[in-house]
């Protein structure tokens, strides 16, 4: 029995964190100065195996502390501490277009970190690591509760974190993609709020209505749009929009990829003010999160415009802009993969595009990373006492 | 931006003011009893509670904070949970937030409750029956797959969790695990050995360790399923008190043949490295331990004691190590003036016939003995000094590393959880309690050191 392989050890702290908490990966007890390589195996809820790898080399007391040491290559490279999760990708072989999204918030993400001798590249399911450890990564924390809506024909999940309350409320709503995605409303109850994950797009509630139920606004204390447009038809219902959409549908263009850009149906901005919301009228504190690559929708632009329409109003000291450089659409919690790409069903026609979303790996990376921690803070500042909602929205 | 169409009071009745169900726990669990107020809170700011990791392992340190309190104002921290037998345990402590109205238990000083001073974990080894619940009870978790969940709460001003009314501004849910993710747990029935199994993840070949509690019996699978979260693989081994075990009760029916089964079970198995192999044990599982190490003709890497005798404290009946009742002679048991029995110099190296010793002279590897110092169920210190004296006159101080730990009690268990100073020992004849000495501080001291000490020993011995 080779004598090494008993010695080396391998830890993960925490072994069960938030999707959101920091790991500490460490190797010790490797021969010194031997090269290592560290990978992560993740099998997501459609049965998909996606993996990230790095190549370190042991200092001279045999040990390799990811959050120190610099990798030489891999699926990232540099003093990358979460890199082993957000460089995760589809292992080869997959098929194209795949994406990450937590379906069922009461089951952690599992993560097998392994090392192994040397520098691998590939065929990592053939050899025999040195050690292995097991991670959970979860999107709820314990004794937050999860409490479907269903009142007024809604489609929509209420998380509420433990605690007598009252708790600052939030309702998270999502894009184009329909379905309810409930994960970073469990997120946000996991970090103090009372969390709304709203399907605002049901088919039930258009197709029986034929559009919104009951227009009630609420007093807002703070909303934080990502990814957003203040482009639509004002006062439309749901299917005037999608319509609006659908009439500039000639200006979609295709990449050399064949992958498809939709950010130019809502270009250029319109001048006319029934087709963008008035922003200078906007009374509550607004954050706006926007990655400069984004392919899908002119979050970008549209916040250019934004901010000029407030500073004519005089209400931009309301606005706090985060743009991201080389960052997509799909702004995400931390440490989640970054996708560029995927197979989007549109919800019309139920057709299916490779959908470019935009951003670079590693900026992208980064955006996740700050955005998250800023909009927590944002959260926290305007949330206490008197009125308590805030709406963050994902277009 | 879309708008938000919703009924505004219907959602606004939900998020804004929360009404309080029960909290929802894990499967069969009762709920807490609401005895608290909840209403909203007098202060403008929502305070907020955190535990980082929320979900940690049973020796893992959690971080405590609270924030938006009221600056320079009295809080106190409640901590409760429920036992697998549905008592209820619980704990407090008064602290003062800072001048921003945070609070930090990593750093802050306790200035009442269960614990005094800077106790990061004081709120989880100073767990303890509430009133009113059953006598003489012991936080022992049987189902080693699930894990704890304790409720922590912060409330207003310094005041005692039981008296009338108070105020929770904040809380927070933790789950302390005794398994890693990944980790396996295999149970035991072959060629007569009685255990469990507990393997980390992949395919090894791990170190192992063989588990060994007291005269407690049964089948305690704790101190396992954390060895192995930690990189060991680790056989919890019955030998007394189990319904799969032979022979008549309170007797030890197996004999040495039964230990070496078991080592050679794990020597044998295809993940384990058959020479990195290593003994623990507590209490009557020391004398084992040394037994096993030493007697019976297996060669383990090292031994780890603690408060144990050094020899068998029960009439042996044959060679091989099989007892009579433990029992049946009382002579050596001392009571107290409430009735409470110790059995502390029942393991008196001078009340031990010579027969029963294990001749530590003959010791071949590294052997550490851990004290407690207030340890009221075995002459632990008499122990230790005794097995210093031979191994000196034997030339083997070397192989001997000695921990002692004053204000610590018995049972040294994994770090951060409660110590029983006295528990319920039997109930016919009539209701017995025994001591077991131990003060909650320094005992969970003694805890957090020795535990480090005991997986750095394992890590020299075993790893390299």
């Amino acid at each position: 029995m080779d004598r090494n392989q008993t010695c080396v050890k391998l830890s993960v702290e925490p072994s069960r964190g938030l999707v959101d908490e920091k790991i500490l990966v460490l190797v010790q007890n490797g021969f010194p100065g031997s090269q290592l390589t560290i990978h992560a195996l993740h099998q997501c809820e459609d049965g998909h195996h996606w993996e990230a790898f790095a190549h370190y080399n042991a200092d001279a007391t045999g040990t390799v502390n990811v959050s120190q040491d610099r990798s030489s290559g891999g699926t990232y490279s540099g003093v990358e501490p979460m890199g082993l999760l957000w460089s995760l990708r589809p292992v080869p072989g997959s098929k194209p277009g795949l994406r990450m999204r937590r379906k069922d918030v009461w089951v952690p993400m599992v993560v097998r970190v392994s090392v192994y001798r040397g520098h691998q590249i590939e065929g990592f399911p053939d050899q025999t690591p040195l050690a292995i450890v097991v991670l959970e990564r979860w999107y709820i924390a314990p004794g937050v509760q999860r409490i479907p809506v269903t009142e007024d024909r809604l489609t929509a999940t209420l998380f509420l974190p433990p605690g007598p309350g009252p708790s600052p409320g939030i309702i998270d709503l999502w894009g184009g993609g329909g379905q309810l995605v409930e994960y970073r409303a469990a997120l946000l109850a996991s970090r103090g709020f009372a969390a709304l994950a709203l399907d605002f797009l049901t088919p039930k509630v258009t197709i029986e209505t034929g559009k919104a139920v009951g227009n009630d606004y609420f007093e807002l204390s703070c909303a934080v749009s990502i990814s957003g447009s203040h482009v639509q038809p004002v006062d439309g219902s749901i299917a005037e929009i999608l319509n609006y959409f659908d009439t500039n549908r000639a200006k979609t263009r295709f990449n050399e990829n064949n992958e498809v850009i939709w950010k130019d149906l809502l270009l250029p901005i319109p001048t006319d003010p029934s087709l963008k919301v008035d922003m200078g009228r906007i009374q509550c504190p607004l954050m706006l999160i926007v990655g400069e690559d984004d392919q899908n929708w002119p979050a970008c632009e549209s916040a250019a415009d934004i901010k000029d329409m407030m500073e004519r109003a005089g209400n931009n000291h309301l606005l706090t802009l985060l743009s991201y450089p080389h960052a997509g659409h799909l702004i995400e919690p931390p440490y989640l993969p970054h996708t560029r790409t995927s197979l989007f069903k549109s919800l019309g026609k139920g057709e299916k595009y490779m959908v470019l979303w935009g951003g670079q790996m590693l900026e992208h990376s980064r955006a996740q990373e700050d955005s998250w921690r800023k909009l927590l803070v944002f959260l926290r500042e305007h949330l206490y006492g008197g009125s308590t909602s805030a709406v963050p929205s994902h277009l | 931006m879309f708008r938000a169409f919703l009924t505004a009071t219907k959602i606004q009745t939900r998020i804004g003011i929360k009404e309080k169900p029960c909290l929802n726990l894990h499967g069969n669990l009762p709920s807490f009893q609401c005895a608290l107020v909840r209403r909203k809170s007098s202060i403008r700011q929502a305070p907020l509670l955190t535990a980082s990791p929320v979900r940690a392992l049973m020796d893992e340190q959690i971080c405590i904070k609270g924030r938006f309190l009221p600056p320079l104002s009295p809080i106190t921290v409640y901590a409760q949970m429920h036992s697998e037998d549905g008592d209820l345990w619980e704990s407090f402590a008064h602290y003062n937030t800072n001048s921003s109205g945070s609070i930090n238990l990593t750093s802050d000083h306790s200035v009442g409750g269960s614990y005094v001073g800077c106790e990061p974990m004081g709120l989880f080894w100073g767990l303890h029956p509430a009133p009113g619940q059953r006598e003489g009870l012991r936080l022992r978790k049987n189902n080693v797959e699930s894990p704890y969940t304790i409720h922590i709460s912060l409330l207003e001003g310094h005041i005692s969790p039981r008296a009338g009314q108070v105020t929770e501004l904040a809380a927070v849910t933790t789950e302390r695990w005794y398994m890693a993710p990944g980790e396996r747990r295999i149970e035991i029935r072959q060629n007569g050995i009685v255990g469990t199994l507990f393997l980390p993840p992949g395919p090894g070949p791990f170190p192992a360790m063989l588990d060994l509690f007291g005269m407690v019996g049964g089948l305690l699978e704790h101190r396992s399923a954390l060895l192995a979260s930690r990189g060991y693989a680790s056989l919890s081994l019955a030998y007394f008190g189990h319904k799969d075990l032979p022979g008549p009760e309170k007797c030890i029916n197996v004999g040495d043949s039964y230990f070496k089964k078991a080592f050679h079970f794990l020597q044998d198995h295809s993940q384990i490295d058959g020479d990195r192999i290593g003994v623990t044990g507590v209490s009557f599982g020391a004398y084992l331990t040394l037994r096993i190490g030493i007697q019976i003709g297996v060669k383990p890497s090292c031994l780890i004691c603690i408060n144990g005798p050094i020899g068998s404290v029960s009439k042996l009946v044959d060679e091989s190590g099989r007892t009579e009742n433990f029992e049946s002679d009382q002579k050596h048991w001392t009571f107290d003036d409430q009735g409470r029995v110790s059995f502390r110099k029942v393991s008196l190296p001078s009340n031990i016939p010579a027969k029963n010793k294990v001749k530590v002279e003959n010791l071949t590897c590294p052997l550490m003995y851990i004290v407690g110092e207030d340890d009221l169920g075995a002459s632990s210190l008499e122990t230790a000094d005794l097995m210093e004296e031979t191994l000196r006159s034997a030339g083997k101080s070397h192989l001997f590393t000695r921990l002692s730990y004053p204000g610590a009690g018995h049972f040294i268990e994994p770090p951060y959880a409660p110590n029983e100073r006295m528990s319920l020992w039997s109930i016919k004849p009539q209701k017995l309690m025994s001591i077991w000495g131990g003060h909650p501080a320094p005992h969970a001291a003694a805890q957090e050191d020795s535990w480090k000490k005991i997986l750095d020993f394992l890590e020299s011995n075993l790893r390299r």
